[in-house]
């Protein structure tokens, strides 16, 4: 606090201040000495100043951008896939959830739109919606492995019970998806939905009796079990149509076969061996034939008559086995295809079987394409119906000897010298280091 | 055991509540299909069961019999809502019991599905055992490493520090490879058993030794261990996930096989519908032999014959 005016030298200086500011003035000469800020600083200031939001009793926050991009993408895959309301009121909440989850509030954003599309693949396997993860993924544009891999982090992070969805289930929606009514294509190739479910599913069902529908991808299979059943509908005219021509002519979803056009040839060639294997069980055939061609035309007779046909293939293909169990005759004719031969082999002693000699003779022909792989007493030889992965091993795995060890024995120098570089080797390969970087 | 056999049938149910699996309790264990006819009788087990637990396994397998025979009388067709947590009983390891008296006959509603069982189904063991296939263990050499100097004079490293910051070392008997990091620490992965696992990490520590660290062998531990084996038989993968499915994952367009995590012992079997079956997550060999037999009765009841 100033005590002496400079202009006068008095020592009479007051505080008085003007309005806010405060100024020391001398009463003598009334100049005024010194004074305070004019302003205050924030700190000093109590009230008047803005409430900051962190501070503010405001709760909700608003959602970011990503988010709200989010969410309209996610309303547009369930207006895609055509859910309920209900379903996509459901989703939206639940990808709300799963985004601000602190797993997934930091990742990029395509996985953020991935998340998106489990999300909508959970709550329709919830609520027994048949969707395929393929369909998903095509829709999103990803591989069924990312997506599954981002699957299940988030039915993980946020303890959803995942349930399966059988292939059943999906087979509805996708024979409806094909446009095969009267008015949309000709009459030949016309064919009512309902007619194609209950062929489509009677073969599925056969499908999988004879082990190849577990574990392997489902829409393959679906599509080479419709077109096989659209084909068997009408035989005499479909027949000539290729999968290929089926599917445009059905306007088939592209997502279905485009991607995995070889895994549909597969299956297709695996139900036809499988209809085959039935078809020769036919007792009204005689010892005819049964080419996978042309087994199209007997589908509709082995659908309808599968349980009978399936015990009665299996029986004969044990009967056959035992037949083979007798030594001596039965190794000539196992080697040679020909019919001719097998039909002299004096093996042929089961008399309720009415076509033994076409069973014997499809049996060699597979015995051959796999005695080459599999050792001889392997347990699968005696299944007639197996899933496909046994019966192709393309390779033997051989497990080599293990030394029997205790883990404590000595250890010997020179083994441990023999992992160890010399020091010629060191030299040469700095050396070798030093030329390959300058170059 | 004469008191228990004097009682009524109750029935060994833990009723656990729907959708919850309690980790404390063991609650695992196998099951039969329903309606088999198979009664089950007591087994001669010759898994490493001390003599009091196959007395307890053999009394709750003579009073299930008795509460089956009563249920099936009672129940008719009885369907209950699904997605109810199976009645689950205590395989091997039982450290309680179910108090005669406490729990009620019906405690949750029975589906065809989820059927009653058995302790352990009338047939004996296996017969078929798991082979060890990967043994992962780490041990602490216990001193920093100069990566370097190691990849440069060792013949069977190689040390590419953009990609991975540890050298990776092979020898060739036991046929095994070691990530070998600067801290000094070493894990080593590719053995068949506990102690090739052992006598290989021994041999890398004596490499390293000889490079002049001054290596030392502390806390060497199995971390992992592999196994596989064959039933012999195809397995129904979508039956198995239906009646399993609080430890099932089957999602045949991600992975063809089923993936199964057992709570106890705490196992994770990868099962395929050719019949193998790959076990994984175990800590010693006897988690891995137990994990099958308690996995192959349930596949057997999933072994389909046409």
């Amino acid at each position: 606090m100033p005590s002496n005016c400079p202009e006068c030298g008095s020592s009479n200086v007051v505080e008085d201040d003007l309005y806010s500011q405060r100024q020391w003035v001398c009463v003598d000469c009334g100049s005024v000495v010194s004074e305070g800020h004019l302003t205050t600083t924030l700190s000093e200031e109590t009230q008047g100043i803005a409430v900051p939001y962190h501070a503010s009793t405001e709760e909700s926050k608003k959602p970011c951008r990503n988010l709200i991009a989010g969410y309209s993408r996610v309303r547009a895959l369930c207006r895609i896939l055509r859910l309920s309301t209900d379903m996509e009121s459901a989703v939206v909440s639940l990808f709300g959830r799963a985004y601000n989850h602190p797993n997934f509030i930091y990742v990029t954003l395509t996985k953020k739109e991935i998340l998106g599309g489990c999300c909508v693949l959970s709550v329709c396997r919830q609520c027994n919606w048949p969707v395929a993860m393929g369909t998903v993924g095509y829709l999103l544009g990803v591989e069924n492995a990312t997506l599954g891999a981002v699957y299940r982090e988030f039915t993980k992070a946020l303890n959803i019970e995942i349930s399966t969805v059988g292939i059943m289930d999906m087979l509805e929606s996708f024979c409806y998806d094909f446009k095969l009514g009267p008015q949309q294509v000709e009459e030949v190739f016309a064919e009512p939905p309902q007619r194609l479910v209950d062929r489509t599913s009677a073969l599925i069902e056969l499908a999988a009796d004879a082990w190849i529908v577990t574990g392997r991808h489902p829409l393959p299979l679906l599509v080479a079990a419709v077109y096989l059943a659209w084909q068997s509908l009408n035989p005499t005219v479909r027949m000539k149509y290729t999968l290929i021509k089926f599917c445009k002519i059905g306007q088939a979803p592209e997502q279905s076969w485009r991607r995995s056009r070889d895994s549909v040839v597969k299956r297709l060639k695996e139900l036809r061996d499988v209809l085959c294997k039935l078809g020769r069980a036919l007792p009204w055939l005689r010892g005819g034939t049964v080419e996978p061609n042309t087994v199209v035309q007997l589908v509709d007779d082995i659908l309808k008559n599968r349980r009978a046909l399936l015990m009665r293939a299996v029986r004969n293909y044990e009967h056959q086995l035992q037949n083979e169990a007798q030594p001596a005759q039965m190794t000539e004719c196992d080697n040679k295809p020909s019919e001719s031969n097998c039909s002299d082999s004096p093996s042929s002693k089961t008399p309720e079987l009415i076509d033994p000699i076409q069973v014997e003779c499809e049996s060699p022909s597979d015995k051959e394409a796999t005695d080459c792989q599999l050792p001889p007493n392997h347990w699968s030889k005696s299944h007639l119906f197996l899933p496909p992965c046994v019966k192709s091993r393309k390779r033997q795995r051989v497990d080599a000897p293990q030394p029997e060890v205790t883990g404590d024995e000595d250890i010997s120098d020179s083994e441990i010298e023999s992992y160890i570089r010399s020091q010629d080797e060191i030299e040469m390969y700095l050396k070798v280091q030093k030329k390959l970087k300058e170059t | 055991m004469e008191q228990n056999s004097s009682h009524p049938p109750y029935p060994q149910v833990l009723a656990s509540p729907p959708g919850a699996m309690t980790p404390s309790l063991p609650i695992f264990s196998p099951m039969m299909p329903y309606g088999t006819g198979l009664t089950p009788q007591p087994v001669q087990n010759t898994n490493s069961l001390s003599l009091l637990e196959e007395q307890q396994r053999q009394q709750q397998q003579q009073q299930q019999q008795q509460q089956q025979q009563a249920a099936s009388q009672q129940q008719g067709g009885m369907v209950g809502g699904s997605g109810q947590t199976p009645q689950l009983y205590h395989s091997q390891v039982s450290t309680t019991t179910a108090l005669p008296g406490n729990t009620p006959l019906y405690t949750t509603p029975l589906t065809p599905m989820t059927p009653i069982t058995p302790a352990t189904p009338a047939s004996e063991s296996s017969g078929i055992v798991p082979q060890l296939q990967n043994i992962v263990s780490t041990v602490n050499l216990g001193c920093k490493l100069d990566l370097k100097t190691i990849a440069l004079r060792a013949r069977n490293a190689e040390y590419n520090p953009k990609r991975f910051a540890a050298v990776i070392m092979r020898i060739r008997e036991p046929r095994t490879t070691a990530l070998i990091f600067s801290s000094g620490k070493m894990v080593c992965t590719g053995a068949k058993s506990e102690e090739q696992s052992r006598l290989a990490a021994r041999k890398y520590a004596r490499v390293v030794q000889k490079l002049g660290f001054p290596a030392k062998f502390l806390d060497f531990k199995i971390q992992n261990m592999v196994g596989s084996c064959d039933v012999k038989f195809p397995i129904r993968l979508e039956g198995l996930v239906l009646t399993h499915q609080q430890f099932s994952s089957y999602e045949p367009e991600l992975f063809p096989g089923l993936i199964y995590r057992m709570i106890k012992p705490r196992i994770v079997l990868l099962i395929f519908v050719s019949g193998k079956v790959v076990l994984t997550g175990a800590k010693v060999r006897g988690e891995i032999y137990e994990a099958f037999e308690n996995i192959y009765p349930i596949l057997k009841g999933f072994r389909k014959t046409t």
